[in-house]
């Protein structure tokens, strides 16, 4: 029985059985490349969900959803690795109950997709550590190594460049899954922190505060990177946070769902040499 | 342009320490560099990163940040918080191109109007010798551009 059918099964048995009240979960899109997102309450829909190697949007972001989580039922949801880190640092941030979401777990290695073992985060430990050990292959490796090659002017002026294209459309705070403020600082206008229109200025400003606010939160899911209209490649900012977080305070974003939030914890001997 | 460049920094200080060392080294008599205005914060936890972007934003050429050393914060832990979010912004704005000699940090507390006086000093001739913040000053002329239609 192919991993489709498994999951597809096990979905229709908690949903019939009354265990979950909703399956999340990757149904057919536009063309035959594409995956959507489907919400499935009723046994009898089952059959719309699909699992392949084209399956690679995190779903983890529909959980918070106002309102989903707080009738205390559970919710059944399809992940991959990177979406199960993303369940921990929500339950971490107490953005959830952890224990309401039943996870069916996958990977997929080139055209293979295999289950992941486990229903409840706690029981993708193993997998997560071995990320930490062996960060997969961004393809985004050499682009990083140029940047970390030039000076601060042309690392200034390749980032003028890219963030001159951003419209300010906000698809990545959207797509986002640790996205979740009801009011995001771009929102607020009393103080009116980042310039609302898209020239460098605001565009600049708006992408610090981006990264500044996933550093050690991000997760590497690439759904910011697929979502941008206009290609900025915004994973590649979060990947450089994340390894300087890992650098600095041995932290891996989305180990546990008890784990502490980077820059909400420290330590007393935290590194200080660049203060004076 | 003979006049040699003179920078404008802005200093977000911690009530309970560097603002009291400043005042220190001004009942003290001490000179300092006048290239810089003070804005006194309850803590350095309260130190926003969007404060050090919008002072850039609106001109300045350099950013100072201080406060109580490690184990002397009014509110126990402030400064420990600050020093964490400090470590990340900073190699933030490095890897975008903000060359992060143009925001200092500091720990100098209420006894400290002479490292005070001579951190200003210090500061104010970094920021000099570094010039006017022109990458970011042409964004800021662009804002003001009439839009193009």
């Amino acid at each position: 029985m192919s991993i489709e059918e498994q999951y597809r099964k096990r979905a229709m048995e908690l949903l019939s059985g009354g265990a979950v009240k909703m399956v999340i979960g990757y149904g057919r899109g536009s063309n035959a490349e594409r995956r959507r997102p489907v919400f499935i309450s009723s046994p009898e829909e089952v059959n719309r969900l699909v699992l392949d190697e084209a399956c690679i949007a995190n779903l983890s972001g529909y959980l918070v959803n106002e309102g989903l989580l707080s009738d205390e039922k559970r919710v059944a949801v399809f992940l991959r690795p990177e979406g199960i880190r993303a369940i921990n640092i929500l339950a971490a941030e107490s953005q959830l109950d952890a224990e309401q979401i039943v996870i069916f777990g996958f990977d997929v290695s080139g055209n293979e997709v295999k289950a992941l073992k486990g229903i409840h985060v706690e029981e993708f430990e193993d997998v997560i550590g071995a990320i930490k050990e062996h960060a997969p292959e961004m393809g985004n490796e050499e682009l990083l190594e140029k940047i970390e090659q030039m000076n601060p002017q042309e690392r200034f002026a390749f980032w003028k460049e890219e963030f001159a294209k951003c419209i300010k459309c906000y698809a990545c705070r959207q797509a986002c899954p640790m996205c979740y403020c009801r009011r995001c600082i771009v929102d607020s206008n009393q103080p009116q922190w980042v310039n609302t229109s898209s020239h460098s200025l605001g565009n600049f400003e708006w992408n610090i505060v981006r990264a500044f606010h996933l550093s050690g939160r991000c997760v590497e899911c690439g759904n910011c990177d697929r979502a941008c209209p206009v290609n900025i490649p915004l994973r590649l900012i979060n990947h450089r946070m994340a390894q300087e977080v890992l650098k600095s305070f041995d932290h891996f974003a989305g180990m546990s769902k008890t784990q502490e939030p980077v820059l909400a914890s420290f330590k007393k001997d935290d590194s200080e040499t660049f203060i004076l | 342009m003979s006049e040699p460049f003179e920078p404008k920094i802005i200093a977000f200080v911690c009530t309970y320490c560097t603002y009291a060392g400043a005042d220190l080294a001004g009942t003290s008599r001490l000179k300092y560099a006048p290239n810089v205005r003070i804005i006194r914060l309850p803590c350095t936890g309260r130190i926003s990163p969007m404060f050090i972007l919008k002072a850039l934003q609106k001109g300045a050429d350099g950013v100072l940040i201080s406060g109580c050393h490690p184990g002397d914060c009014h509110f126990t832990h402030g400064n420990y918080h600050a020093r964490r979010r400090w470590m990340v912004f900073r190699a933030l704005l490095d890897f975008i191109g903000i060359p992060p000699e143009r925001v200092k940090y500091s720990w100098i507390s209420a006894a400290e109007g002479v490292k005070f006086a001579e951190f200003i000093n210090s500061v104010t001739n970094d920021i000099r010798k570094l010039g006017p913040f022109e990458q970011y000053s042409q964004l800021i002329e662009q804002t003001q551009a009439p839009a193009s239609l």
